[in-house]
């Protein structure tokens, strides 16, 4: 049982393979981490395998789902899969807690209930402290968090993270990573697109990409000690 | 670095025994320098020779005690103070065979930084696990730090060697 599966996906621009015939699974608990060099399609990767762009050929399934079948991909998106990007996105006039209860408040969830539930994944990610502040008033890290916490809330069982420790320094980019792993730990599944080697380190199995295809993949395996 | 400037080390903070002092040493380089207990007292006697340290008498356990001398206190703290020099560190074998590789005729070097990559990437994992796992305190940790330093610094140089390969043959 995988939670996101691509079979053979090619992702074209024009004349550009941004991906070429990539497969790729990730099971409930895994960490799994991309790497290449700029333009090799770490990107395009996370934006199939989450639903946010479609792939020219091949299929992506996300809990089973085959995404070709879904007309509702916002729906499923919001139901599935949560994300984390380097440029936080953190809505400025709203408080951490209001950022982190938006997806449930546009799931339908009521306000007593997306807030009760808000403040307990903000908790997880340690950051209850900081509910009620504004992100301006947050350090670079503690933004992070909230944007973490905004991915997972729901209970999303797929997490998508891409360069997620942007700019912090390696102490507060380690704890960012920690968090992850984590939730990976307790069944959520994790795939992380980084180019510093060091938060690959954390990933049960690593893939480098080039040229929108994967090499040397698996081949970085460790057998996971849980 | 010499076993005896770690051994002073911890000597400076009080008379220890043997077997305690190699507990110690270990705990305190996060376990990457395993010693065994012969290292420890044959340094000892060379230090007590040097007069660097002296016997301090027994515990209440009847255990042999080291203590530190003021010319042991002298030479840790010129330890402490001196920076460490490139020439103390051994060379690069990687960096050598990757020189010779392109140097070598019929070596097909991307297999070499491909191999090399995932092998690197593999120990960074294991450091990695290591560092989540580790219990013994900071002096464990900033050595775990530093080997997962230095093992991206490996992984970033091998992603350089692979694309400067790649230009040339472009």
């Amino acid at each position: 049982m995988t939670v996101v599966t691509l079979r053979d996906v090619t992702r074209t621009h024009g004349d550009v393979h941004a991906l070429n015939g990539v497969s790729l699974d990730v099971a409930p608990g895994e960490l799994v981490a991309v790497m290449g060099p700029s333009g090799s399609g770490k990107s395009t990767l996370l934006n199939v395998a989450g639903g946010l762009d479609r792939p020219t050929s091949g299929s992506v399934t996300i809990g089973g789902t085959d995404l070709a079948t879904v007309k509702d991909l916002a729906a499923l998106r919001r139901r599935e899969v949560g994300y984390v990007f380097q440029d936080l996105n953190l809505i400025p006039s709203l408080t951490a807690a209001e950022n982190v209860m938006l997806p449930r408040e546009l799931d339908g969830v009521r306000a007593a209930r997306a807030r009760a539930e808000a403040l307990s994944v903000l908790a997880e990610v340690r950051a209850d402290q900081i509910a009620d502040r504004f992100p301006e008033e947050l350090s670079g890290g503690q933004r992070q968090r909230v944007a973490i916490a905004r991915a997972l809330v729901g209970e999303r069982r797929l997490l998508l993270a891409d360069e997620p420790t942007g700019a912090l320094d390696t102490a507060t980019g380690d704890e960012i990573l920690e968090l992850l792993r984590d939730r990976c730990d307790r069944g959520a599944a994790v795939l992380l697109v980084t180019h510093e080697p060091r938060y690959a380190g954390w990933a049960d199995r690593v893939v480098h990409l080039r040229d929108g295809e994967i090499v040397d993949a698996g081949a970085v395996r460790l057998e996971t000690a849980r | 670095m010499s076993i005896r400037h770690g051994l002073l080390a911890l000597l400076s903070k009080g008379p220890r025994y043997g077997y305690q002092l190699r507990v110690e040493f270990e705990a305190s380089t996060g376990a990457t320098w395993p010693l065994n207990i012969g290292q420890v007292y044959t340094t000892l006697s060379r230090m007590e020779r040097d007069g660097l340290v002296a016997p301090g008498g027994e515990d209440d356990q009847g255990r042999a005690l080291y203590t530190i001398t003021e010319a042991g206190r002298q030479e840790v703290e010129r330890w402490f103070s001196t920076p460490v020099a490139p020439a103390d560190r051994p060379r690069d074998e990687l960096a050598i065979k990757v020189a010779m590789a392109v140097a070598a005729r019929d070596v097909d070097l991307r297999a070499v930084i491909h191999a090399q990559r995932t092998a690197t990437m593999r120990s960074l994992q294991e450091l990695t696990r290591a560092k989540r796992a580790a219990t013994d305190g900071l002096a464990e940790r900033l050595v775990l730090d530093s080997m997962i330093f230095k093992a991206e610094a490996e992984q970033r140089w091998l992603d350089h060697c692979e694309a400067v390969l790649k230009e040339k043959h472009s």
